[in-house]
């Protein structure tokens, strides 16, 4: 088989035992790789109830069979876990270089178990794999760990690791790798402070043999020059990166802001793209063979905020920026440059403390209990919440178990907008409603990643549809869903692929990613068999959650979205008209009406019921 | 009467220098449309392009009332 090294590395961190094991080439095909991989182990060896934050849950790095070749953007990996966030699944994306130093080491899976007595890093170099000790490593920032590491193993090793957010176990905490790149969501670093591994270390020189490569090369070469004449023309993601988005949501009134008070902030000029690329921009930093290269490297040269690092991107300025009412555009910069250093997810961490400023204001939340003032608006409590966070100090502690748990326990959890405790990023629903969908539904809780149909509502690719309508919106997310399965499952980056992968109908184009599948791994795919697939990756995830307690009993929006009309913007006096929705959803899934995937429905996928 | 045209990110280029955070205000006849508004602008008025009228999904040959924007950006993969 090519494209699939076919081998996995389990390492148990309470033994210290290393094993290596083969994967059925039958497994390999129908769950594609990636997070489809990772769901198959899990679902087979784990206790879904077990406590995320426990030795018994798993711990996935997984790459697909397009990691690591010369597929544009093929330099993506999945970190799956059960979250100790929202207890459903975490499936959290990341690119940069290590996912291509993991795959290299000639393992396409990395599976931690247990608990580690003591802080370890497991350095994987081919079939050299040791269980080291991090003493030395514990509560430095992940900047200080990726340097360290990287002088006492190789300068050809990658690193991903967690900052003193992951070692605290903050439910918002990061793995971050190559300093910069994140896989954010669902606290999948705390579940890696929870085992005591500080880092893993990747490297090798085992490419994984392509079934075609001159055809690979060819399709590569091909999409990647097509991408290149799209930056060109299109909104220049290599000077932009996502920033430009702020004001693409506030045209249409969908920008979060000030805990989803309003969809509109008045101050978006002074933290967008443009304000960002005029004032902090000095170059565009892509990830390993992207010709897209939608990173980039900032820097606040002087002043109180002074510092140098990557981003923010769109999600950082609608939590940190918008979602707090923050307008100081350095003081967003250094915030942003503090969660990577501190190895947390701006969305959580953004949108927690933006609940925290609206109880403050409201009188829920005192003075005394925060420690000082806490206004929207106010940068420097935002940044001061920030350390307290990662650092668990005072307040912190209430903060760093995200926005629902912290509402909850001051006596209003209405005011948390969360689905499965799990914070909403970016896109105000009420003028997205294909997106309240999505949210509602998402196997890992609030996310824009399980399923973007804001491409569509916001972006319009493929193509534009209307955003404040429900009409045809339950196909168009399943459809979404099982593209991102799809995308997750492969080891592509979802900006280009999902541009490359789908035609004005939707289709899947055979030539593009099922292709590009098949060049890899010789598995001679169909269009339909690679979208079946992932149909199967997503309904045995919601098998996971049923089982975990998290099912369809979870599938809400909060108060906020569902009774209180957006008071501004060209979504004004909109709620998510979800009942208008979820049956149809479900029906298009393969569910019953209450949610469940039907029997037919799991064995027309092959799996057990 | 006059109405407002928007430019997001690189669309923002081919505006004229008088352009206040990318937007222009233009003088047009009663009648004017969508499209003709946005037509005198150098920007593909194809699918690689979202057009909307004050922040809502419309067809391009509605027409416009005083005070409206249109905002154009390239149709791209987002956040």
């Amino acid at each position: 088989m090519y494209g699939w090294h076919l081998k996995i590395l389990r390492v148990n961190l309470t033994t210290r035992k290393v094993t290596t094991e083969e994967v059925d080439p039958k497994i390999a095909r129908d769950y594609l790789g990636g997070r489809g991989w990772a769901i198959h182990y899990m679902y087979k060896e784990m206790d879904p109830m077990a406590d995320p934050l426990s030795p018994a849950n798993m711990l996935i790095f997984a790459t697909g069979p397009l990691t690591a070749t010369p597929a544009p953007t093929g330099n993506r990996y999945m970190v799956v876990t059960k979250s100790p966030l929202t207890g459903a699944l975490a499936h959290s994306n990341s690119g940069g270089e290590f996912p291509t130093w993991m795959k290299r080491t000639g393992f396409d899976m990395f599976i931690f178990e247990g608990k580690a007595s003591e802080p370890v890093y497991v350095l994987v170099n081919e079939d050299q794999v040791e269980v080291r000790s991090a003493a030395h490593l514990w509560g430095k920032d992940v900047h200080e760990t990726t340097d360290i590491l990287k002088a006492e193993t190789s300068n050809d090793a990658r690193v991903a690791c967690i900052g003193q957010a992951g070692e605290n176990l903050a439910l918002m905490a990061a793995i971050m790798n190559d300093k910069h790149r994140a896989a954010a969501r669902s606290g999948v670093g705390a579940v890696m402070g929870s085992k005591n591994l500080k880092a893993v270390v990747a490297m090798g020189n085992k490419n994984p043999p392509l079934h075609d490569p001159e055809g690979m090369r060819a399709l590569s070469v091909e999409t990647s020059k097509n991408v290149g004449v799209d930056v060109k023309k299109g909104s220049n993601m290599r000077i932009y990166g996502t920033s430009y988005v702020p004001q693409v949501t506030n045209t249409l009134g969908i920008l979060p802001t000030r805990n989803f008070l309003q969809g509109t902030f008045e101050h978006v000029h002074n933290i967008d793209g443009d304000a960002l690329k005029d004032n902090y921009l000095i170059r565009h930093t892509p990830c390993y063979r992207c010709p897209l290269s939608c990173g980039r490297l900032t820097e606040v040269p002087d002043g109180p905020y002074k510092g140098k690092g990557e981003g923010p991107e769109y999600e950082t300025i609608s939590s940190l920026g918008t979602g707090c009412g923050v307008s100081n555009l350095a003081a967003l910069v250094k915030a942003n440059y503090l969660c990577n250093e501190f190895g947390m997810d701006t969305i959580t961490t953004g949108m927690t403390i933006a609940v925290a400023m609206e109880m403050y204001e409201k009188g829920y939340l005192s003075e005394e209990v925060i420690g000082m003032p806490l206004k929207f608006g106010d940068h420097d409590a935002m940044i001061a919440m920030i350390k307290k966070m990662a650092y668990m100090e005072g307040f912190g502690k209430d903060l760093a178990m995200g926005s629902y748990r912290l509402a909850e326990k001051y006596g209003h959890p209405e005011l948390a907008v969360t689905v499965r405790k799990q914070e909403f990023p970016g896109y105000d629903p009420r003028g997205s409603q294909g997106m309240g969908l999505l949210y509602a539904t998402s196997n890992k809780g609030a996310s824009h990643m399980e399923g973007d149909v804001a491409y569509e509502e916001v972006f319009g690719v493929p193509v534009k549809e209307n955003p404040l309508t429900t009409e045809g919106k339950p196909e168009l997310v399943k459809h979404f869903e099982d593209s991102f399965a799809l995308i997750d499952s492969s080891g592509l980056c979802v900006f280009v692929a999902i541009r490359y992968v789908f035609n004005k109908d939707r289709m899947i184009w055979p030539e593009r990613l099922s292709e590009m599948m098949n060049l890899s791994t010789g598995a001679g795919y169909t269009p339909e068999e690679v979208m079946q697939a992932a149909d199967r990756v997503y309904t045995l995830e919601r098998m996971f959650l049923i089982k975990a307690g998290s099912g369809p009993e979870h599938d809400t929006l909060p108060h906020r979205m569902l009774h209180e009309p957006l008071p501004d913007g060209p979504a004004k006096g909109k709620v998510v008209e979800l009942d208008k929705m979820l049956p149809e959803f479900y029906k298009k899934r393969g569910w019953d009406e209450k949610g469940y995937p039907t029997k037919e429905k799991l064995m027309e996928l092959g799996l057990p019921f | 009467m006059m109405i407002r045209v928007k430019m997001l990110a690189n669309y923002r280029e081919i505006l004229p220098p008088e352009a206040i955070n990318g937007v222009v205000e233009l003088n047009v006849p009663m009648g004017t449309t969508v499209y003709d508004a946005i037509s005198k602008f150098d920007i593909p008025l194809d699918d690689t392009s979202v057009i909307v009228l004050n922040g809502l999904t419309v067809e391009l040959d509605t027409p416009l009332q005083e005070g409206d924007m249109v905002t154009a950006f390239s149709a791209i993969a987002g956040g």
